[in-house]
């Protein structure tokens, strides 16, 4: 069961079934202890409310992308779209969900559209050439050969 | 309800581009498309859950917009189609 850890040095959450080995921000071995979700919340939601915005994300998805297959839609019309329900989603339902999906109320499904979502197993990515998420803020980087003929 | 619903969000890029697909299907065939908007409507976000087991096997185990969808028969499509098919589901 996926669960919270806190690394007792620099209070890194993670959120899994196991904790990492090695905290990935302050490095030290066995750190991390279980902590309740309440605590979990509150380490993650003090700091975490400064403002985060659409350029702020558009700066993270861009970072996220740049050494996976997979790049942001140059769209920018769509990509604007996009973030305005992304953005929208967060503040009237509490998560950036995908606004080309809908919540179902239950957590463990709802956390699988909450943008970036695992896409690379969506029908209209997989196996695809030309694949995309399926909302396509997020699409296959076109082949060397295709983008320098 | 209508007998023909699209569930669609504001802001989802291909039910944008569905509906001048709706526009012109509704003016071809006299049929009325009832668009139902999930994001920003709780009543009609709860009515899609509500389909919820006849919905997520034909969209890939998940709730997505558009769905089209035959409150009569069940049929239901989801994501964007061309206007054949949509049409093919608005008048069998």
């Amino acid at each position: 069961m996926i669960k919270f850890w806190r690394c007792y040095v620099c209070n890194d959450i993670h959120y899994g079934v196991k904790p990492p080995e090695i905290c990935p921000t302050c490095a030290v071995k066995n750190a991390y202890v279980l902590i309740s979700a309440r605590e979990a919340k509150t380490i993650c939601g003090a700091p975490a409310e400064a403002d985060f915005s659409k350029d702020d994300f558009l700066t993270a998805i861009q970072k996220f992308t740049e050494d996976n297959e997979f790049m942001v839609n140059p769209d920018r019309a769509k990509v604007d779209l996009l973030f305005d329900g992304i953005f929208n989603n967060e503040r009237n339902h509490g998560l950036k969900y995908c606004p080309c999906r809908l919540m179902c109320k239950e957590l463990e499904e709802d956390l699988k559209i909450v943008c970036p979502c695992n896409f690379q197993i969506h029908e209209t990515y997989k196996g695809l050439d030309k694949g995309e998420c399926w909302c396509g803020l997020f699409i296959k980087r076109p082949k060397t050969s295709e983008v320098n003929p | 309800m209508k007998k023909h619903v699209m569930f669609h969000g504001r802001e989802c890029p291909h039910c944008k581009a569905m509906m001048p697909l709706v526009d012109r299907l509704e003016k071809e065939t006299g049929l009325s498309i009832e668009r139902l908007e999930v994001w920003h409507d709780e009543k009609n976000a709860d009515l899609m859950r509500s389909y919820r087991p006849i919905f997520t096997p034909k969209c890939g185990g998940q709730l997505r917009v558009p769905t089209f969808f035959n409150t009569e028969t069940n049929d239901t499509i989801c994501g964007e189609v061309e206007y054949e098919k949509l049409k093919e589901w608005a008048t069998k």
